[in-house]
């Protein structure tokens, strides 16, 4: 260094970055903990988690394990949930699913946040004519009824985990783009981005240093609640059966109950339990979600 | 700015985004792996002359941007080609009965869930915090959450199967003469119950919320003050102050979420085997029938286009503040 000023050392400068966002994590927390609803959601969360991490030793039996029992045999000891055409105990199978739906609905959303994030971002910063094409584009993607545009993708892709990724972030991200966009366009006129460009940032800093950290917590909130909405699609999906075979998911478990006449034959062990666990897990992200939106919008709070 | 302007405006937008739907289909259907025509070029069967007559009658032969020309050309003459499997042109397959089966599905049920939801909704609202509000987020937040085709999978189950009270599938009973049109509508009006209240609970939810976080801005609004120091007692100002300018913003938000309730309706068609748009789409996948596809693709989108324009327009006609 030539310069007079000695650098700070990297660890101090570590070390403080680590004691600010550990006092912005602790301040979060506390305000997450009084919100009931979002306890509750973490609560369940928690227990999936848990499940999914732990499912070869929770389920009972593998995955691919067949004629176990009789196909179709209602709940008993031995098989809580029953068994499917197979013979294959279903409460694994509904264990092994919970890592499916948790992966596919993570994912998903990450990828749909960022790309609606980054478009977000630029779209906003920019303006003129960027702006406009970046927007009816939105618009295009917004008004394809999601599940029609996922079909013809999953049609033509395939079917496997990273498609159906794929296919998801695809037709979501545009409802976080228009979020992200309209905070950025009011973030842009504060004084402090003008304070940027005074001193010589050029765009890319501006957006990424400045802007980003900013919208962070917005597209953090949009995501969690994009995760209910891309378990929902991968359910969806699954039971039309464009989902991937080789990995049990709970909307898997669904397309073969109806394929296989659970419905007429009234096998309702068959039906339920997978329905339940994807109302509870989207339950749960939707109980989150709100929770970090009351805590990020301070307007909402009083309600 | 004035009506004209906004109308203007609105319009080129309408034109530009129609341009990008276009666009995004035809590289959909054309560009990517599993071209619908070229699939069937690569029949082995085929010889040589055939496929290039084949290919110069499909177009195929020309360079992509003149492909793309007649592409929006056919597009603009309705020329979707022909279904694969239904062996008619696309659009007689999508402009019939099925259109008819998913517009009188999806119309009752939007219809009946903007109803219930709004009137569930002024209800939490004015009493806010109390047990019937907490009970109706708790019971729309629980069909939010729950997938459609569960949903109907649990109605078929509990009244179709378990009590015999409505039918499996279908949107007539099979191989039954009907007498007149009455016997007919009854028969279908049966069939329609379940999938019209499966469809119907799955919207209530957003529907309630929207109206409920509305009618609680507008009731902290300075003019319903006025209202209650004027002394009016509350049925008059939830009914003639609150929930008018309430149901505005309800005209575009039921709009955009015309994409959503058509994805909804796919799925609860292809549950309840109800002929529609929905059930088409989903045997159009299995059955590879491409042309089909694309042409279903583009009709429900430009619906949903369209749809929301006219909704942007009447929320501008009724409301002048949104003509910013």
């Amino acid at each position: 260094m030539t310069t007079s000023v000695k650098p700070m050392p990297t660890l101090i400068k570590y070390r403080r970055t680590f004691y600010a966002w550990r006092r912005k994590v602790k301040g979060f927390w506390l305000l997450y903990r009084s919100n009931k609803f979002g306890m509750i959601g973490l609560a369940i969360l928690l227990i999936f988690i848990f499940i999914s991490l732990f499912a070869p030793i929770i389920a009972p039996y593998g995955e691919w394990e067949y004629a176990i029992a009789p196909p179709f045999s209602p709940p008993s000891p031995e098989h809580l949930f029953g068994t499917d055409e197979l013979g294959r105990d279903l409460f694994s199978l509904v264990v092994y699913g919970t890592r499916i739906s948790l992966l596919i609905g993570f994912f998903a959303a990450l990828l749909s946040a960022f790309m609606g994030g980054f478009i977000g971002i630029f779209s906003g910063y920019y303006g003129g004519i960027i702006d406009d094409i970046l927007m009816r584009i939105t618009d295009a993607f917004l008004v394809i009824p999601s599940i029609v545009l996922m079909i013809v993708l999953a049609a033509m892709l395939g079917t496997s985990i990273n498609n159906i990724i794929i296919v998801i972030a695809i037709t979501t991200w545009p409802g976080t783009a228009r979020l992200v966009r309209s905070q950025v366009l009011s973030l842009k006129e504060r004084p402090f981005i003008e304070f940027a460009k005074a001193v010589g940032a050029g765009d890319a800093r501006i957006m990424f240093s400045h802007i980003f950290p900013n919208v962070l917590p917005l597209i953090f909130a949009n995501m969690i609640l994009g995760i209910s909405g891309a378990i929902l699609s991968e359910a969806g999906l699954s039971f039309l059966g464009l989902g991937d075979p080789h990995h049990t998911s709970w909307g898997l478990i669904l397309h073969y109950a109806s394929g296989h006449g659970a419905i007429a034959g009234g096998l309702w062990w068959y039906v339920v339990p997978p329905g339940i666990c994807i109302l509870l897990l989207v339950l749960a992200f939707i109980f989150i979600g709100y929770a970090m939106d009351e805590i990020l919008n301070p307007k909402l709070r009083k309600r | 700015m004035g009506m004209k302007e906004y109308l203007i405006r609105r319009s080129v937008q309408l034109v530009v985004t129609f341009f990008i739907l276009v666009t995004i289909s035809f590289f959909l259907f054309r560009i990517m792996p599993g071209d619908p025509t070229a699939m069937l070029l690569l029949n082995p069967q085929l010889d040589p002359e055939t496929r290039i007559m084949l290919k110069r009658k499909l177009g195929l032969d020309l360079p992509w941007h003149i492909q793309y020309f007649v592409f929006i050309k056919n597009l603009f003459s309705g020329e979707f080609g022909v279904s694969f499997y239904h062996g008619k042109p696309v659009i007689e397959v999508i402009l019939g009965v099925r259109l008819l089966n998913t517009f009188t599905l999806v119309g009752s049920s939007t219809i009946l869930a903007i109803i219930i939801g709004m009137i569930l909704g002024c209800i939490a609202a004015w009493r806010r915090g109390k047990v019937v509000d907490l009970g109706s987020i708790l019971f729309s937040l629980l069909f939010y959450s729950m997938p459609v085709f569960w949903l109907g999978m649990l109605l078929l189950l509990i009244f179709a199967v378990r009590m015999r009270m409505f039918p499996v599938s279908g949107t007539v009973t099979a191989g039954v003469y009907h007498a007149n049109f009455f016997e007919y509508l009854k028969d279908y009006l049966w069939h329609m119950t379940l999938p019209a209240t499966c469809l119907t609970l799955i919207q209530i939810g957003s529907n309630f919320l929207i109206m409920r976080n509305t009618l609680l801005d507008v009731l902290s609004e300075d003019y319903i003050v006025t209202a209650m120091a004027k002394g009016l007692n509350d049925r008059q100002i939830l009914f003639k102050h609150a929930m008018r300018n309430a149901m505005l913003p309800m005209v575009t938000i039921i709009a955009l979420q015309l994409a959503f309730i058509i994805s909804g309706a796919t799925l609860t068609e292809t549950v309840f085997s109800w002929a529609g748009l929905g059930k088409l789409i989903a045997d159009a996948v299995f059955e590879r029938d491409y042309p089909l596809l694309q042409g279903i693709f583009i009709v429900t989108s430009i619906l949903v286009l369209v749809a929301n324009f006219l909704a942007d327009i009447i929320y501008a006609y009724l409301d002048p503040r949104i003509r910013y």
